[in-house]
């Protein structure tokens, strides 16, 4: 879904250069390379092709020559010519790999890994810097996402609100028809529709009885009805603030919500609510501040007629946080959190920054409220209590700079201002937080298949052999890790299904985001969406089995069924990998005589397509 | 407006990200998509359907009654009120249709649940050829599961019930309509069945026909010309008569007597029972599948087959077996991806056939229960093509999801179906040929009476060799699924630079891959 860029000319980089892996998409920026040529290798191994030799191009012919002597004279070193170092964690069962040129070419060549911070490319250190406005941060994946997110969130918003307006549109209509006064010229936008509606009532004698009903179910507790449909009261009222155009219908959640039913149970408060509500609350924390919650809240602690909710709605805090500083209750924390509070501010200097949805004059408008005057005695206690579900500081409506409520902020402001507009951190003064992990099945995958891999043992920091390597993967599939080794080891069936994919070339990662335990790229996330999530399916057809004791793999119907929805929501098709696994004497003897890998042989691996089909469109 | 992460994706227009995968306008994405739309789009296309019938009730159209989002709540306006009141009487209209039943439509059943119980199935099923003259193998009859026998002959006969002839010759009752439980039971539900009890021997009822006759013709005049519908107010001597030989049987009876335990001879399981008739309902043509269906041309090609295992196994062999703990990669210089993958190269990979050579036995319950054929007009009960789906039916409470055997023994009972020809070597159909699979089968999973339709097919990711794309020229492998079409133009390519994406609008390719691998 990503939109494509133009790609400027490709630059000359050879492929899987790792210095060259820049990539950006500010349009000023310096020249974008293309990801096939990022992402050009498929493994960490390199490929060495002669050129083409044409018959009716005897140039060809020299180039053929000079570059197989070339390579004969001068060999290139024998691949896999790097060998990427790797350190065991067994905490996290995962392999660590530090050095940051093996990182980018394990991630690019194969797309193996995956960062411990971000979703799979290592890109933390970028999110963070372009979190804090450096040009070095760059657009990354995740925030891509996020703004996706975001566009779909305010055009579902729009459509909603077009369809509200379109409502209150035919209400107008309807009601202009009701109300047969002169005054009503104005042209009606359902003109056909309407006299058609009047001739299918004629026609339909039952049609003529709803009428009344609705009409009163729709504006039952009025204070002062409108029979000709203009905007309900609290519309009116605000009109008077400016930001509500005269006569436009409530069309938003805030405005609906505010409409006589609710308005009963927090009278006082819509009026304020009006004054900012200015975007669509799509943010966690503006949905909060809607006067649902905030009528419950009102009501609870009994400070109904004293809460400013503007402030509140304004910054981006739920109303909890006035309200329990109010109550005096979090007295007793104000001294840990306050301390909590300036231990934050290093980690997160985007407390520095600027928020982008409050200006100034809303503050200084919101600092007027009864709250203010009695907050300086116990500031700090806000913090605590504050209401966030959004874990994506940058994207919506608040900042962990914000002020939980609005009498906090004023004496700290202004330093944080003048702190926010200096330099921008760079990546220098950033320690990189995120570390790459591969997953046991993907490190076994490049020590064993590929060679690249070396991984070393986190005490004694020597390498560990691949023998080591493999009953370490598989004693700590279990937990806790085992020591009574067998066939069916997780480890065992899961690699036997990630070399299978592999060795066909596709690019196989951990699916559990998806509900499913690998999703195959055919060539990699950056490219493509993935079509296919596995699901691994032990299997123990072989008759020897029976001496033996095995987990009897029983999946239930709304297992599978519930696996195949969620797939089928994303887009992708659910694929059962049925492993057949080997008796432990077959398997015992292979690792005898040739190894895991004479032993994975003995495996067997069928892939079942599975999928629902509708009765209703197959006919 | 819908948006891709609408509650229903497939109500949607479908995401542009669906469209990366393939080049084609009909790409398999839209099968998913599809496949998501189930039972929704469904009751608003049968109504639409309903009430093109009742055209001729004036205000109704199809279009009163549309597809369309849900209102969950009432907005107050009078338009969405008259919608709703129009929808409600269109439903009305539907539903206030008398129902008649003319009298070529109705007959009588009379339930004899042990007049076939001798019979033996095997000569049936190889030996009635002479059909209209034609040698044709009769479906498998299931003879012995027969129970209803109906009197004359009505249109749902030409979808239903089986005359048996063959074997049973001096037997009354032959040549005769005799329906299967689930055939009754059907019926019954429909209205179109008057399912009696007899009181008296069959013989009585049914007497042997005075000479013999014609074979499927048997006229019945006495009982032609019975039929409630017809006989508003007989004379009294008729219905006197009536209930002589026997008396009709409520709807509840006929479940109590037609459904009991699977394998019960002249009973089905109510499971089945609903998965046959939701698929009748549904248009389809669903006949009960023999016990075992041969596989026809699967001896001659046994020779064949062995013939290449042979050869196939001696070159094992040849190739060295890696090191105990690897690297399976040898060291050294390569030229090419293939030569690095095709040592990587160690679990066995399936390669789908057409023929087995020892077919896995299916498992209970994982066997074919019905034959599915979409609806057609050519269709005969006696005369109609290879079936489009195998149907196996399971209980979601009585079983699991299949173990490796018992799914793959069930696939092996369905008939070769690859992928189809045209999307052999396009790589834009990659995802098509493997989501099809090599043969398919279709499973009913039966929750409480919710029928769960799944299409289960046989996988071949070992026919597609990702890797032999990678080793574009100049060594880096090419663009996106898309990039890689323009391989084709002449000349060696330039560089792989802005060749596709991967992402976003590729050109529409025509399909000029030529594969340079090696």
């Amino acid at each position: 879904m990503a939109t494509v860029e133009p790609t400027v000319s490709p630059a000359t980089a050879p492929p899987g250069d790792s210095s060259k892996t820049v990539t950006t998409r500010a349009p000023a920026g310096p020249p974008r390379t293309p990801l096939n040529q990022i992402y050009a290798l498929p493994a960490p191994i390199r490929t060495f092709p002669l050129p083409a030799f044409y018959p009716n191009n005897p140039i060809s012919l020299f180039h053929l020559v000079y570059a197989w002597l070339r390579q004969v004279l001068s060999p290139p070193s024998k691949e896999p010519s790097v060998i990427h170092i790797g350190v065991w964690d067994p905490d996290t069962c995962s392999v660590h790999v530090p050095d940051p040129a093996s990182i980018r070419a394990l991630w690019e060549q194969g797309f193996f890994g995956k960062g411990s911070l971000s979703r799979s490319e290592p890109n933390w250190l970028k999110r963070e810097l372009a979190r804090r406005g450096s040009p070095e941060g760059k657009t990354v994946s995740e925030v891509r996402t996020e703004s996706r997110r975001e566009e779909r969130r305010l055009a579902k918003w729009e459509r909603a609100r077009a369809e509200l307006e379109a409502i209150e549109r035919q209400r107008l209509a309807e009601a202009a028809l009701q109300t047969p006064s002169p005054v009503t010229t104005e042209p009606r936008p359902e003109t056909k529709s309407a006299p058609e509606e009047e001739a299918v009532s004629a026609k339909l004698p039952p049609l003529k009885l709803p009428k009344p009903v609705v009409k009163s179910f729709s504006m039952p507790k009025l204070k002062n009805p409108v029979p000709t449909g203009l905007p309900s009261p609290p519309l009116e009222n605000g009109v008077s603030n400016g930001h509500v155009a005269h006569g436009k219908p409530p069309v938003g959640p805030a405005e609906i919500l505010a409409l006589p039913n609710s308005l009963a149970k927090i009278n006082g408060t819509l009026n304020n609510m009006m004054l900012t509500e200015l975007r669509p609350p799509t943010g966690p924390a503006e949905l909060l501040a809607l006067p649902n919650s905030a009528a419950d809240l009102v009501t609870k602690s009994g400070l109904a007629s004293t809460v400013n909710v503007s402030g509140e709605q304004v910054n981006g805090v739920s109303p909890i946080d006035g309200l329990s500083g109010h109550t005096g209750k979090a007295s007793a924390f104000a001294h840990t959190v306050g301390d909590a509070q300036e231990t934050h501010k290093p980690i997160f200097p985007e407390d520095l920054l600027p928020t982008p949805c409050c200006t100034p004059t809303k503050r200084s408008a919101t600092g007027s409220s009864v709250q203010d005057k009695e907050e300086p005695s116990q500031p700090v206690a806000k913090r605590q209590k504050s209401v966030r579900f959004s874990p994506q500081v940058e994207s919506t409506t608040f900042n962990r700079g914000d002020p939980p409520s609005p009498g906090l902020v004023s004496p700290a402001e202004p330093a944080a201002k003048s702190n926010s507009f200096a330099v921008p951190a760079t990546a220098l003064e950033i320690q990189d937080k995120e570390h790459f992990q591969l997953a046991p099945e993907e490190a076994f995958f490049l020590a064993f298949s590929l060679g690249a891999l070396k991984v070393i043992d986190p005490k004694t920091r020597e390498p560990i052999s691949n023998e080591r390597l493999l009953s370490l993967f598989r004693s700590y599939s279990y937990f806790p890790p085992s020591a009574g080794l067998r066939p069916d080891d997780p480890f065992l069936v899961h690699y036997a299904v990630y070399h299978h994919f592999r060795s066909l070339g596709w690019v196989p990662r951990h699916g559990i985001k998806f509900g499913v335990d690998w999703i195959l790229y055919q060539r990699g996330p950056v490219f493509d969406h993935s079509e296919f999530g596995l699901m691994v399916m032990p299997a123990f057809s072989d008759a020897r089995w029976e001496e033996y004791e095995h987990e009897k793999p029983k999946k239930s119907w709304s297992w599978l069924m519930g696996v195949n929805r969620v797939l089928s929501h994303v887009l992708k098709s659910l694929v059962l990998v049925y492993v057949d696994v080997p008796p432990p004497p077959v398997f015992d003897e292979a690792m005898k005589e040739g190894g895991i890998a004479a032993a994975l042989k003995k495996y067997k691996i069928r892939e079942v397509m599975v999928r629902r089909f509708s009765v209703n469109r197959n006919r | 407006m819908a948006l891709d992460d609408d509650d229903n994706p497939a109500l949607a227009a479908p995401p542009p990200t669906a469209n990366t995968t393939t080049a084609t306008p009909d790409a398999p994405a839209e099968e998913t998509a599809e496949d998501l739309l189930e039972d929704e789009g469904a009751a608003a296309q049968d109504f639409r359907v309903f009430a093109s019938l009742f055209k001729k009730n004036t205000h109704i159209s199809a279009q009163t009654i549309r597809k369309g989002e849900k209102d969950f709540e009432s907005h107050g306006t009078q338009l969405q009120a008259d919608t709703l009141e129009q929808s409600r009487a269109a439903m009305q209209e539907v539903l206030s249709y008398t129902r008649i039943h003319s009298g070529a439509n109705l007959v009588r059943g009379w339930y004899f649940p042990g007049w076939w119980a001798d019979y033996e199935e095997g000569e049936e099923w190889q030996d009635s050829k002479a059909e209209d003259g034609k040698k044709e193998r009769k479906p498998f009859g299931h003879i012995r599961d027969r129970v209803v026998i109906l009197e004359g002959s009505s249109t749902s006969t030409q979808n239903l019930g089986r005359a048996v002839t063959g074997q049973a010759k001096d037997r009354p009752g032959r040549g005769k309509d005799w329906l299967l439980p689930e055939e009754a039971l059907y019926l019954v539900e429909r209205g179109s069945l008057d399912l009696w009890w007899p009181t008296k021997e069959f013989g009585e009822i049914f007497p042997p026909p005075p000479a013999a006759p014609v074979e499927g013709e048997a006229p019945q005049p006495e009982n032609t010309d019975f039929d409630p519908s017809t006989q508003p107010t007989g004379a009294s001597e008729d219905e006197e008569d009536e209930y002589v030989d026997g008396f009709p049987l409520s709807l509840q009876a006929a479940y109590a007597l037609l459904i009991g335990l699977d394998g019960t001879r002249g009973k089905i399981s109510l499971q089945k029972f609903q998965v046959y008739s939701n698929l009748k309902r549904c248009g389809y043509n669903v006949l009960r599948a023999p016990p075992n269906p041969p596989n026809p041309n699967q001896s001659s090609y046994r020779l064949n087959i062995t013939i290449k295992n042979f050869f196939s196994s001696l070159l094992p062999s040849f190739t060295p077996s890696p090191p105990k703990s690897g690297p399976l990669l040898k060291p050294g210089l390569y030229r090419s991806y293939n030569q690095i993958f095709s040592q990587l190269s160690l679990i066995e990979r399936h390669i789908p056939s057409p023929v087995l050579p020892f077919p896995l036995p299916s498992i209970a319950p994982y066997e074919i229960h019905f034959l599915v054929w979409k609806s057609s007009q050519k269709w005969t009960k006696l005369r109609h093509p290879s079936p489009d789906f195998y149907l196996s039916v399971v209980d979601a409470q009585e079983s699991e999801v299949p173990q490796m055997e018992e799914i793959l023994g069930l696939l092996e009972q369905t008939p070769w179906a690859p992928p189809k020809r045209e999307w052999e070597g396009n790589h834009g159909r990659l995802y098509a040929r493997l989501k099809n699979g090599w043969r398919n089968v279709l499973m009913a999973v039966v929750d409480h009476g919710v029928i769960n339709y799944m299409r289960w097919g046989e996988g071949g990711f070992g026919q597609e060799r990702i890797y032999e794309r990678f080793d574009g020229r100049n060594g880096s492998y090419r663009g996106g699924k898309r990039g890689g079409r323009n391989q084709g133009r002449g000349g060696r390519g330039g560089r792989g630079g802005g060749r596709g994406r991967g992402e976003g609008e590729g050109e529409g390719g025509i399909d000029g891959r030529v594969k340079s691998t090696g």
